[in-house]
């Protein structure tokens, strides 16, 4: 580095480039690239990472068997638990709720409100987080929250841009939920005292996503998840709702007529593992961008590791659109601190454009993700227009600045304070000057199968959030993650609550499911040394990991 | 054999998979110290690493080899897991940072604060309302303040701190809940203050004070919901509902498009 | 005339009536209060030890605040600012003085301040709202834009501590000030002078010790009464809390006791120019001075 001349954040050959970016940018304001048409938009997704070949294969055991999913995640399928099964007493049960819930995220925390709301009393609930309360990808979404509620939308419209953006492979019934649920879940936000963007006579301002059909998008700044879950934990905490953070559940209990009853949790930091027996078990643990799948760097969080699939499936549970994997368009690629984290949708939706080398705008920047990402790769990679850093990283530009252009003076540092704050810790001023940008892993489309009330084949198995699947089908759009969360974190809670309400006998404590998946990994033949869930990635260096001693 | 037009793509597109795989590894796999070309030393509690020059805190004590369980969390500035205090060689300022949004200098003196330790007062907002006695009742010690800043220049966030705890002493909750919005609740500012003041929980409950109580309902929001209480789409739902994929694809391609 | 103001936290709180109707007033005659676009709280009481200079950061931030007003051309070569609330007058004119008179503490305040402030230069004057009626405006000219005069209430003025004491800061003769006195009179009210108006009224014990604080205010309010005054004016906060708000506490003491009406000068200055309503703001007031005003002035 020490031989590169900077100029305002970029080394100096960089910054030529960018000269080009300014010098197009009146024209591109006037001459937007037209939409793809859907031949257009095959062909250029043959080379998004899920189509492109090598990235999957089989799933050889368990309940979808014969399904094809992300080599990544095939591994943690086809891996042995983290304990064995006889090693561990479950007859001293150290907790006894009604309902647990597995993830502090979102999903997690407003079920844990909903079933309160519904009869559970809060000491009868206990949520359990692999972080702390809130480290999740919630916090980390920033464009919005999709709600049907301006007068030129329904949510008939926003159930066929939903089923659309899914390329059609969602449960609609779900959907449904999803979209008449959306007003609603707002309101409660609202009443709970979270504070979304509104215009000077009190309306939200509503600006679109990529695949909306209409304006519907709920924001607060680019802060949008963050104020979500920092307002629903709150009130979580007002509640004295029982909460054990850096204790992820590491398996599911199952009775003996296979209804989950529970979790084996692991202190993270003492390291022993806990019994926690319950009525009923959310599982709210979000998605798996950790894995880095395909070697793509992520949006996610630390903990995004897909340890809740795992779980659910020992256990039985069904898991459908695994196969999918979204991949945001526009993850940082410069500079080298920052690789892989989200710029927001909503930069396109308010104005800017994508951009390469020669400062063309080869593509329109509202297409669905896929495409957008797809467009994005050929352009790097088969057109050869990106640009590359100085660690050999392509990307292609995205053109901030415009915004200004667009929107008036000031609107980047009002709509993306937090981007913009990002960047100049790197000495990098978005209003002035476009951000390199290349995809990055974002989102789990698929998951445990849910039906509209949160359930799961699986008795006393409920399901919320990313980890779920159904609701998003093969894609999700900008803004139904965060519902998602709200709508089916309500969902779940309630009828969790219902659950248990009705009468629950549990029998005996097993983990025979666990033993059961461990036999029909052997019997197919799958010897590895690979352990599920991971919990955690490892990114220490190379050198230290070489030469480690595990003593303590 | 020759290789046919779709073999020859696929192989293609296999490489470009593996060369982007190839050019990220350094942040989805641990470094390889062969890999890199310049290096700073950084001082983590004090014993001294050497490590690569452009990586963050975080990237930087994981390539020195600590593994993470607490001090990591968004990876991405917006959970405040990974507070981190720390000093430059040859300087007084204690300078607060996120380990996973600042660059290593040579020379570093670093620790992280991985929790703020505070309780969060528990009320009822629907009960108690939303006053500045309410507030008081909370939050005693927010009198304290002396007006020191030093909260203010603690904030990896850059909020003005101060600006919003003087606004919520004279009850002016606008002001503080959008001044404080930005806010990631770290806990830096509170382990700074010497009026030992709250504020990521105190600010927390201003903000939902004046999203509650600050700002009317939404005319359109409730006009929505009625409709949906009332089944006004019910009948279209259920038609919907039974359509194939095929008629769905139909309508999703003649929908209209209104962004404006 | 433009000239900075510094409301402090009570008058955006519990004394809103003394800012509307001060405000309002001070633009009947031609002056307009530009509040600081930016404060903090005055540091609520002066610090008396001459070590602690942490107790003076937010006094001295406040007049740094005044001098970014003349720097920013809010404020023309206008080194002074108005205060209204007598604790924030007190403490902001003697934190002020204090760093004046001795440059070492300046320095180190000003070395404290440095990462986000422009040193303090040591020339802002801190005054009180009633001087720049006696001084700049002069009570002629008060007197001139009356339109309903006072005239039959009899009016004990009560100026407490704040801004006698220390007479080093006093906007007046602490013994026998006439600056309410005079300003009453320019409204064409009777003065009616009582022995207890310099006398503490219990300041900030009124927090735990609200019963002493009532003793108080019953000595003083019964001096009032036996003076044949109908009612008192104040300039102070503090003080009208003590003698209003705690009539409460003084009628469960001495059931015998009648309640007797307090104002803040500005609000019976806002009467007598017949502002209205909305630049009263009698409804702050604890007892509920109608009748009165409805017997005496209507």
């Amino acid at each position: 580095m020490s031989e590169l001349k900077f100029i305002e954040g970029y080394p100096e050959y960089m910054y030529k480039l960018i000269e080009i970016v300014h010098e197009t940018r009146s024209a591109r304001l006037k001459e937007k690239p037209r939409f793809m048409t859907l031949e257009e938009r095959e062909e250029v997704l043959k080379i998004h990472p899920d189509y492109a070949p090598g990235g999957k294969r089989e799933i050889r055991i368990g309940p979808n068997k014969g399904d094809v999913a992300p080599n990544e995640v095939v591994d943690l399928l086809e891996a042995y638990p983290l304990i064995n099964p006889n090693e561990i007493d479950l007859n001293n049960v150290d907790y006894e709720p009604d309902i647990l819930i597995i993830g502090g995220g979102l999903a997690g925390t407003t079920a844990a409100l909903w079933a309160n709301d519904n009869g559970i009393p809060a000491e009868n609930i206990l949520l359990v987080t692999k972080l702390r309360h809130g480290d999740s990808n919630s916090v980390m979404a920033q464009g919005g929250t999709q709600a049907a509620d301006r007068p030129d939308d329904s949510p008939i419209i926003h159930f066929i841009d939903t089923m659309g953006g899914g390329h059609f492979a969602n449960k609609p019934d779900v959907v449904r939920a999803l979209v008449e649920d959306a007003p609603s879940i707002i309101k409660w936000l609202v009443e709970l005292g979270a504070m979304f963007d509104r215009d000077e006579n009190g309306y939200f301002l509503e600006l679109s996503g990529g695949g909306a059909s209409r304006r519907r998008m709920h924001a607060a700044g680019d802060y949008t998840g963050l104020e979500e879950m920092r307002v629903v934990r709150d009130e979580f905490r007002n509640r004295g709702i029982p909460c054990l953070e850096f204790n992820p559940a590491i398996e599911l209990l199952t009775d003996n007529d296979g209804k989950v009853v529970g979790a084996v949790l692991w202190n993270m930091e003492t390291r022993e593992y806990k019994i926690v027996k319950a009525k009923a078990t959310i599982l709210a643990t979000g998605g798996f961008g950790r894995l880095h799948i395909r070697g793509f760097p992520t949006t996610n969080h630390y903990g995004a590791t897909c340890d809740g699939v795992v779980l659910a499936y020992r256990a039985g549970a069904k898991l459908r659109d695994m196969d999918t994997v979204q991949y945001h368009p526009t993850g940082a690629a410069y500079p080298q601190q920052i690789i892989g984290l989200l710029l927001t949708e909503k930069l396109r939706t308010a104005g800017a454009q994508v951009v390469n080398v020669d400062g063309e705008a080869f593509v329109n920047p509202l297409e669905p993700r896929d495409v957008e990402a797809s467009a994005i790769i050929r352009e790097c990679y088969i057109r050869n227009k990106g640009i590359t850093t100085p660690t050999g990283i392509r990307g292609v530009w995205l053109d901030i600045p415009m915004i200004d252009l667009v929107r008036g003076e000031g609107s980047i540092k009002k709509l993306f304070p937090g981007m913009v704050r990002m960047y100049n810790r790197f000495g990098i001023n978005i209003t002035k000057n476009p951000v390199l940008v290349f995809p990055t892993l974002h989102y789990q489309n698929g998951g445990v199968e849910t039906d509209p009330y949160g359930q799961t084949n699986v008795k006393g198995l409920f399901v919320a959030g990313e980890v779920s699947g159904g609701v998003h089908g093969k894609n999700r759009l900008m803004g139904n993650s965060t519902l998602d969360c709200l709508v089916f974190g309500r969902r779940a809670g309630i009828t969790a609550a219902n659950y248990v309400k009705s009468g629950v006998k549990i029998g005996k404590l097993t983990l025979n499911h666990v033993e059961k998946y461990v036999k029909e990994l052997e019997n197919t033949g799958i010897k590895t040394s690979r352990r599920s869930p991971i919990l955690l990635p490892d990114y220490r260096g190379k050198a230290v990991l070489a030469r480690m001693i595990d003593v303590f | 054999m020759e290789k046919t037009l779709e073999e020859k793509t696929s192989e293609r597109f296999l490489d470009i998979m593996e060369r982007i795989k190839e050019s990220n590894k350094s942040v989805t796999t641990g470094i390889d110290e062969k890999e890199i070309k310049h290096w700073v030393t950084i001082y983590i509690m004090g014993k001294a690493y050497k490590v690569p020059a452009d990586l963050t805190l975080m990237q930087a004590m994981e390539f020195a080899g600590y593994r993470f369980i607490r001090g990591a969390g968004c990876r991405a500035g917006f959970c405040g897991a990974c507070a981190t205090i720390y000093r430059k060689k040859g300087e007084y300022k204690l300078r607060t940072a996120l380990a996973c949004q600042t660059r290593v200098e040579d020379g570093m003196y670093l620790v992280q604060i991985p929790f703020a330790p505070a309780e969060k007062p528990v009320y009822n907002l629907d009960k108690e309302g939303g006053g500045l006695d309410v507030v008081f009742k909370h939050f005693p010690e927010v009198a304290r303040c002396v007006s020191c800043n030093t909260c203010t220049k603690a904030c990896p966030q850059t909020l003005e701190v101060m600006d919003c705890i003087q606004a919520i002493l004279r009850g002016d909750f606008k002001f503080a809940a959008e001044n404080s919005f930005d806010c990631i609740q770290c806990g830096l500012c509170s382990i700074r203050c010497p009026a030992e003041i709250i504020h990521y929980h105190l600010f927390q409950m201003v903000r939902r004070i004046h999203g509650k109580f600050g700002v009317p309902p939404e005319p359109n929001l409730e006009k929505r919901i009625k409709e949906i209480e009332e089944g006004k789409f019910n009948e279209e739902f259920e038609k919907l509902l039974k359509l194939s994929p095929e008629e769905l694809k139909e309508i999703y391609r003649k929908r209209e498009i209104k962004l404006d | 005339m433009k000239i900075p103001y510094y409301p402090g936290c009570t008058l955006k709180t519990s004394a809103k009536n003394l800012e509307v109707s001060a405000l309002e007033s001070a633009k009947v005659l031609g002056v307009e209060l530009v509040e600081l676009p930016r404060w903090n709280c005055c540091g609520a009481v002066f610090s008396m030890a001459t070590d602690d200079l942490i107790h003076q950061l937010a006094p001295i931030r406040n007049l740094i605040r005044v001098q970014e007003m003349n720097e920013k051309g809010i404020v023309e070569n206008e080194n002074r600012v108005v205060v209204l609330c007598s604790m924030c007058f007190n403490t902001l004119k003697r934190s002020n003085m204090f760093v004046k008179e001795d440059k070492e503490r300046l320095e180190k305040i000003n070395n404290f301040l440095s990462d986000t402030e422009e040193p303090y230069q040591g020339n802002i004057e801190v005054i009180h709202f009633l001087e720049l009626l006696k001084n700049d405006i002069g009570f002629d000219r008060v007197a001139e834009k009356v339109k309903k005069p006072l005239k039959n209430l009899k009016i004990a003025p009560y100026y407490g501590c704040l801004l006698l004491r220390p007479e080093e800061i006093a906007i007046d003769n602490p013994q026998s000030p006439k600056v309410l006195e005079n300003l009453l009179e320019a409204l064409g009210a009777t003065v009616v002078d009582t022995q207890f108006k310099t006398r503490c009224c219990g300041s900030y014990q009124t927090v735990n010790r609200k019963e002493l604080v009532a003793e108080l205010a019953y000595d003083i309010l019964n001096q009032v009464k036996i003076s044949g005054a109908d009612c008192v004016v104040t300039s102070c906060p503090l003080c009208m809390f003590n003698l209003d708000t705690r009539q409460e506490e003084v009628k469960k003491a001495h059931p015998e006791f009648k309640t007797i009406p307090v104002f803040y000068f500005t609000q019976l200055m806002a009467l007598a120019f017949d502002l209205g309503e909305s630049f009263y703001r009698f409804d702050l007031n604890y007892v509920n001075p109608k009748p009165l005003l409805s017997e005496k002035i209507f």
